[in-house]
C-alpha cells in the first residue's frame, strides 16, 4: 500500500466516538469477528460497520492482525536487554536495531540503560552469534546487559507505534 | 519449552497473510496460496485453538494518550516468591507484559504511563505493596522506535 498521504489527511480527521471504541473492543477479542455479528451486536447495517473499520485503518488508528506465538514461530529465547551507547546518539543505534529482525521492541529510556530492546532467538547458538557478531559489534554500542525470560506470564501489548516495523 | 507447538510451511504463509491483515476472507487467502478454502478456515481454527496465533485489533498509540512506556524491574524478598508475585502481576490489566527472569532482577513488568509522577503513583500503589515484593527499579522511555506487532509470546 503507498496512499501515505491520503492517510496522514484520514489520520488527522477521525474522531474516535464511541461506536468506534465498541468495534475496537469487539475485534480486540475476536479479530474474524464476522461484520454481521459487529452490526447485529451494536445496532448497526453491515454497511456502517464496514465503513467504519475501513475508517480506522485507513486513518492508522486501528488494524486487525495474527499475532505469532515467538514459539510456534520457532524462538525458544525471548530476552530483555538494556544497551549503553557511547559516541553516538541512541536514537541512531536504536533505527539500526530496530532493522533486526529478531530485536522486536526497541525503546530509547533515560537512565542507567540508554536502550531497552526485546529480543529472540532460536537456540543458544543462535542467541551467541546475535549478541556477538550482530549487536554487540554495532556502532555506538558499548555494553548489553541482557535478562532472559524463562517464563512469560502475560504478553499483550494492545498499544503499539505503527510508524515503523511494521509490515506494510 | 514445550513441544509440537511450530508452524509448518503452509501455516506460516497463511500467517504470513493474516499478520498484515486479518480481515481478509479464507477464500481469498485459499486463491492465493492455491489451497482449498477449508484448508485455510481449518488451519486458522487450529491456529488460534492452540494459541499458535492470536487474531486481534492493535491500535496506534500515538492516537490514543500521550504515553510513554515503563520497564519496571521487580525483586523479591526470597527467591521462592517469584512465581507468586509475578502471577499477582499478571492480574493488573495496565500491565502488557510480565515475565520472570534471569540475571538482571526476578521479574520484568511493562506498562505504558503518561508521565514520571504516573509512573511513581503506579508503582507505589499497584506494585510494591505486593507481598514478597523487595525493590523495584523503573525506567522510562523517551521514544517508542519499534514494536512488532507480529510477535508475542501467547499465554491466555
Amino acid at each position: 500500500m503507498s496512499h501515505s498521504a491520503q492517510r496522514q489527511d484520514a489520520a488527522a480527521q477521525i474522531e474516535l466516538d464511541y461506536t468506534y471504541h465498541r468495534i475496537i473492543a469487539l475485534l480486540r477479542a475476536d479479530g474474524r469477528l464476522p461484520y454481521r455479528s459487529i452490526a447485529r451486536e451494536l445496532g448497526l447495517t453491515e454497511a456502517t460497520v464496514r465503513a467504519r473499520v475501513r475508517r480506522l485503518e485507513e486513518s492508522r488508528t486501528m488494524r486487525v492482525v495474527a499475532v505469532t506465538d515467538i514459539e510456534a514461530a520457532g524462538y525458544g529465547m525471548l530476552l530483555a536487554i538494556g544497551v549503553q551507547v557511547e559516541n553516538r546518539s541512541p536514537e541512531e543505534v536504536a533505527r539500526e536495531l530496530a532493522a533486526v529482525p529478531e530485536v522486536f521492541s526497541v525503546n530509547v529510556v533515560v537512565g542507567a540503560q540508554d536502550l531497552e530492546i526485546l529480543m529472540v532467538a532460536e537456540d543458544q547458538a543462535a542467541l551467541h552469534r546475535l549478541l556477538q557478531e550482530r549487536i554487540a559489534t554495532m556502532a555506538g554500542v558499548r555494553r548489553l546487559t541482557p535478562s532472559l525470560a524463562v517464563n512469560v506470564l502475560k504478553n499483550q501489548p494492545d498499544w503499539v507505534p505503527f510508524h515503523e516495523g511494521e509490515a506494510l | 519449552m514445550s513441544g509440537g507447538r511450530r508452524l509448518d510451511e503452509v501455516d506460516r504463509q497463511i500467517v504470513a497473510r493474516l499478520s498484515e491483515d486479518a480481515r481478509i476472507s479464507n477464500r481469498q487467502i485459499a486463491a492465493e496460496l492455491g489451497v482449498t478454502e477449508g484448508t485455510v478456515r481449518a488451519r486458522v481454527k487450529r491456529m488460534e485453538a492452540e494459541k499458535q496465533i492470536r487474531i486481534t485489533a492493535i491500535t496506534n498509540i500515538d492516537r490514543f494518550r500521550q504515553g510513554a512506556l515503563a520497564w519496571i524491574w521487580i525483586e523479591v524478598e526470597r527467591s521462592h516468591q517469584i512465581q507468586d508475585v509475578a502471577r499477582e502481576l499478571a492480574l493488573i490489566s495496565e500491565l502488557g507484559f510480565v515475565g520472570e527472569m534471569l540475571g538482571r532482577s526476578d521479574i520484568l513488568a511493562i506498562t505504558m504511563v503518561r508521565s514520571n509522577e504516573h509512573l511513581a503513583e503506579f508503582v507505589h500503589q499497584r506494585v510494591s505493596g505486593i507481598p514478597g515484593v523487595r525493590r523495584t527499579e523503573s525506567t522510562l522511555g523517551v521514544n517508542f522506535v519499534k514494536h512488532d506487532y507480529r510477535m508475542a509470546r501467547i499465554v491466555s
